[in-house]
């Protein structure tokens, strides 16, 4: 049982992650390109 | 909330019905009890993974022939997001592997050759970081693009072609009772779209990177090059 709760938060936190950052990121780029304009 | 926050939330509501299902509507599997439960994502973000490499593929055979930026930052996009996805695959294997076999990696052919498709696109994303940008490094990225692919069929025939610890396949073999199928195939849909999803945001990522200049560019007054118009 263990394992399989480890795999499923592991999973959570790296997709969870890399989504978080990745949005973050656009979000500031966003920013950035219509400070520009 | 933007488009791209929209996808996002349908992408994450999608994947906690897939969970929901994993967990309370997947039957407990007679032999291996509940670490089973790992097999749904475990496979679904191998064939994401899977899928984000064809795209690397086909976005870089487009870009050789038409050298369009756009093909470029499609293969960026997606050589990234099929790292990640990949990443998912090897670490729940690892941790499905563990109350099944008794260990948690061992060196057969399709573990091997998982862990070579995740040091192939690695190469790749660690060449595009460190290239200087522009039409040089982007050629020679579509050609590791191109050949990397070549790592995909032989993970998904390296349990057929060779005797491996790893179990061969069994959706295609009709080895899941419908049950558990019908949680698979939700599961899998539920992680392509979180795939694609991911990807149209790394690809508006590199685009507005690719049009924006840095603030430590802007503040020394050299900006990048642009790439010639085409």
């Amino acid at each position: 049982m263990i394992y399989l709760v480890v795999a499923y938060v592991v999973a959570v936190l790296i997709l969870g992650g890399f989504l978080w950052l990745s949005l973050g990121t656009l979000r500031e780029l966003s920013a950035r390109a219509s400070g520009q304009k | 909330m933007t488009r791209y926050t929209r996808l996002v939330a349908a992408a994450v509501l999608l994947m906690l019905v897939a969970g929901a299902l994993i967990f309370f509507y997947a039957p407990e599997d007679f032999l291996q009890k509940e670490p089973q439960r790992i097999f749904y994502l475990h496979v679904s973000a191998a064939i994401a993974a899977f899928a984000c490499f064809a795209v690397v593929l086909g976005a870089s055979i487009a870009y050789l022939r038409t050298e369009s930026l756009r093909a470029d930052r499609l293969a960026r996009a997606a050589a990234l997001v099929g790292v990640v996805l990949t990443t998912v695959t090897l670490v729940m294997g690892m941790l499905y592997a563990k109350p099944i076999w008794g260990k948690f990696w061992t060196w057969d052919a399709r573990l091997t050759s998982t862990l070579v498709l995740w040091i192939i696109y690695a190469g790749y994303l660690l060449l595009r970081r460190l290239a200087e940008p522009g039409r040089q490094a982007a050629r020679f990225a579509a050609v590791v693009g191109i050949f990397g692919f070549v790592d995909v069929p032989i993970v998904y025939f390296s349990v057929t072609w060779w005797r491996t610890q790893h179990p061969g396949p069994v959706i295609i073999s009709d080895a899941l009772p419908p049950q558990m199928l019908f949680v698979f195939l939700v599961t899998m849909a539920c992680t392509l779209f979180l795939a694609a999803v991911m990807v149209a945001i790394r690809y508006q990522i590199e685009t507005l990177t690719d049009e924006v200049p840095s603030p430590v560019v802007q503040l020394v007054g050299t900006q990048r090059e642009p790439e010639p118009a085409r």
